[in-house]
């Protein structure tokens, strides 16, 4: 009974700060796109045009000079597109929440602050920008549907990411090691997770082993969502239960960690 | 109405030997610290309009308190209770950052109290008409000078109206007519009747300004009541432990001695009102070390000051003290209810003298200050401006000679 309690509030003790700070979720969320684009010619249209390049440089190595080919319901390129750029998004939300404490520390370390705010602008913030070039993509590979279904795609993402940011970004504060370790672990999950390449084409022993990988799964569901492939049962209901195990911990320490990441920073 | 109310509330500060042991604290739940106590628990009620002063040492507990109050920090021990939304002014540039613009923090600091952004909007000409900082706003804080970060910090503190204002040591940051200004805005505050506890190293500040103080000692109330009385028992407490001097006043008096001849007129300088000039006087002689006797000589203190058009009438006062700093008399010209006059060029002149000095023999300091007309704030003062020696005739101990009168006669029973 607990344990349901607990995940109970870590899903809604987030949505419950996104809801009441969302004034000030507001103005740090503004406040992220302006500092990414400040001084620049074209301001806030680079945030969508960078990840959009991206595309066109993959679209350009994959399938015009490499030309890529490899059996399957889809387009190798539409393939990689459809999950590469979620993926991107998922690395750049992690990747900032080991060290988003720390980014922040002169707003929380000497004043009143709601701290439980911090760790859910990284999905946010990515969500936001990738959810953007990820419908148009979608738009232009897959059609209408496909498109419609992209952001919801994203928001799923999102929401799955939330527990995992909590965890980072509270870790992240008292194992400094951390920061020097998970931009390398992720690019190994990157090459542990079917993105760059399909499943089947993974030896079968090895496509037995990624039930342990559960970025593998949500690929797996993000494909069989959006482009109609063979995704069963278990590629959603393995990420969801690592989620619904990951939400109530995540929120529990993250509430005890408060006073601490207040005074270690 | 009780504002704020802290039952049995303390603080530990914990202190670990490695980063990492936070986190096994936090996953175990088994301590892996050493605890300092800051504030031990501590019962207190403040009733809603109540201004309250903290006084103590370095080290006392007094910015915990208001911590905690602010709820920056959580009690270990006990609860605090707040009624009322609260402007705290703790440490400079605590809830800014650094790195976002004068605007991005007034608008963030704003959605962080509560304010509707759309409220904010409307304050926020005036928080830039009271910081003063123009064209600044748009560059990050991080180019501003402590003045200016100060200045931001206290507009925005103020100008959100919150019911509860904590101001640790922010009377004296900024430069003088910003320091006025401040000050005006919290007496406005008091005016209102809205809570305010402020901590302050300046006894005679907190005397002028509070109902109520509390002097914290080693994290405990050591004192708790009338202004006059609790800073009374706390300057003995002081003397006890040998009172230190000073060190700024040290410093200032070397640094900055007053200006023999005319400085800068009074719109060029930054400060409302400033001293021009002060000279100390023993029976016509005039001099930074005068030889005085006792009960014969004449001690006379001129001084020039000018102020501008734009401000009240300011006060002068005049401190004797022993080197160790420890006042001995004092007089001032509200106290006095003496009215500074001054001309057209906000020029004024103004005379103070002794006769007959009453101080014993030894060696003693006359400092000199400006103040503004309700004698709280300082323009500007000059300090150990003159250095008396005091000798007597015959055997007189202590520090002054009192006016007294024997009566004798025989014991007839």
């Amino acid at each position: 009974m607990r344990l349901v309690t607990r995940t109970g509030q870590g899903l809604l003790g987030p949505l419950g700060v996104l809801w009441r700070e969302r004034d000030l979720l507001g103005v740090l969320f503004r406040r992220d796109m302006a500092v990414r684009t400040s001084g620049t010619l074209f301001g806030g249209l680079w945030m969508f045009v960078q990840p959009a390049l991206q595309v066109v440089a993959f679209w350009f190595l994959l399938d015009f000079v490499l030309r890529v080919r490899f059996p399957g319901a889809v387009p190798f390129l539409h393939y990689f597109l459809a999950g590469m750029i979620p993926w991107q998004m998922m690395a750049d939300a992690m990747n900032r929440s080991v060290y988003l404490m720390g980014e922040f520390a002169p707003l929380y370390a000497r004043a009143v602050f709601p701290l439980p705010l911090l760790p859910l602008l990284p999905p946010l913030v990515a969500g936001a920008i990738y959810g953007v070039v990820y419908t148009l993509v979608m738009l232009v590979l897959e059609g209408p549907a496909s498109a419609a279904a992209a952001p919801l795609v994203i928001v799923a993402l999102m929401l799955w990411l939330m527990p995992v940011c909590y965890l980072l970004s509270l870790v992240g504060v008292f194992v400094r090691d951390l920061a020097q370790a998970v931009p390398f672990l992720i690019t190994i999950v990157f090459y542990l997770t079917p993105i760059l390449y399909m499943p089947e084409m993974l030896p079968e022993r090895a496509q037995d082993w990624m039930i342990l990988n559960p970025f593998a799964d949500l690929m797996a569901s993000v494909h069989g969502v959006l482009q109609g492939t063979e995704a069963g049962l278990g590629n959603v209901l393995r990420p969801l239960a690592v989620w619904l195990v990951l939400l109530g911990p995540a929120w529990v320490l993250f509430h005890r960690a408060t006073p601490h990441i207040r005074e270690a920073l | 109405m009780t504002a704020i109310r802290l039952a049995g509330a303390g603080r530990t500060y914990a202190i670990y030997s490695h980063p990492f042991d936070r986190l096994l604290e936090i996953l175990t739940k088994r301590p892996r610290r050493r605890e300092i106590d800051a504030l031990r628990p501590t019962d207190l009620e403040v009733p809603k309009g109540q201004v309250l002063g903290l006084i103590g040492s370095n080290g006392a507990g007094k910015s915990t308190l208001l911590k905690l109050i602010a709820a920056t920090l959580s009690p270990s021990t006990g609860e605090v209770r707040v009624a009322g939304s609260v402007g705290a002014l703790l440490e400079l540039g605590g809830g800014f950052h650094p790195d976002m613009t004068g605007r991005d923090n007034v608008f963030l600091k704003g959605a962080i109290m509560g304010v509707p952004r759309e409220e904010m909007r409307s304050r926020y000409q005036e928080i830039t008409a009271f910081a003063g900082i123009g064209d600044f706003m748009d560059q990050p804080l991080k180019t501003y000078s402590s003045g200016m970060f100060m200045r931001l910090a206290f507009a925005v503190a103020t100008c959100v109206e919150p019911d509860i204002l904590l101001i640790d040591e922010a009377l004296s940051v900024g430069d003088g007519a910003f320091a006025r200004k401040s000050f005006d805005r919290i007496m406005q505050f008091k005016a209102a009747g809205r809570t305010i506890l402020f901590c302050s190293h300046s006894l005679y500040q907190v005397e002028a300004i509070c109902d109520r103080v509390v002097w914290l000692d080693r994290g405990a109330v050591r004192g708790d009541g009338e202004p006059a009385a609790v800073v009374a028992a706390y300057n003995d407490f002081l003397d006890g432990k040998s009172r230190p001097q000073e060190p700024v006043a040290a410093v200032e008096a070397v640094a900055a001695p007053p200006e023999p001849e005319a400085g800068p007129p009074p719109s060029s300088g930054r400060r409302p009102a400033r001293l021009h000039r002060v000279k100390i006087s023993a029976d016509g002689v005039v001099g930074p070390r005068l030889t005085l006797r006792t009960g014969e000589s004449d001690l006379e203190i001129q001084c020039e000051f000018v102020a501008d058009s734009s401000i009240a009438n300011p006060t002068l006062a005049a401190t004797i003290a022993r080197t160790d700093g420890q006042v001995v008399c004092s007089a001032g010209s509200r106290n006095d209810g003496v009215v500074l006059d001054r001309g057209a060029n906000g020029r004024g002149r103004v005379g103070l003298c002794f006769p007959r000095l009453a101080l014993l023999k030894g060696t003693y300091v006359v400092n000199v200050y400006l103040l503004c007309e309700h004698a709280i704030h300082c323009y500007d003062k000059a300090l150990m401006v003159a250095e008396l020696q005091v000798a007597q005739k015959g055997l007189e101990q202590g520090l002054v000679s009192l006016p007294r009168q024997w009566q004798v006669g025989p014991d007839d029973g």
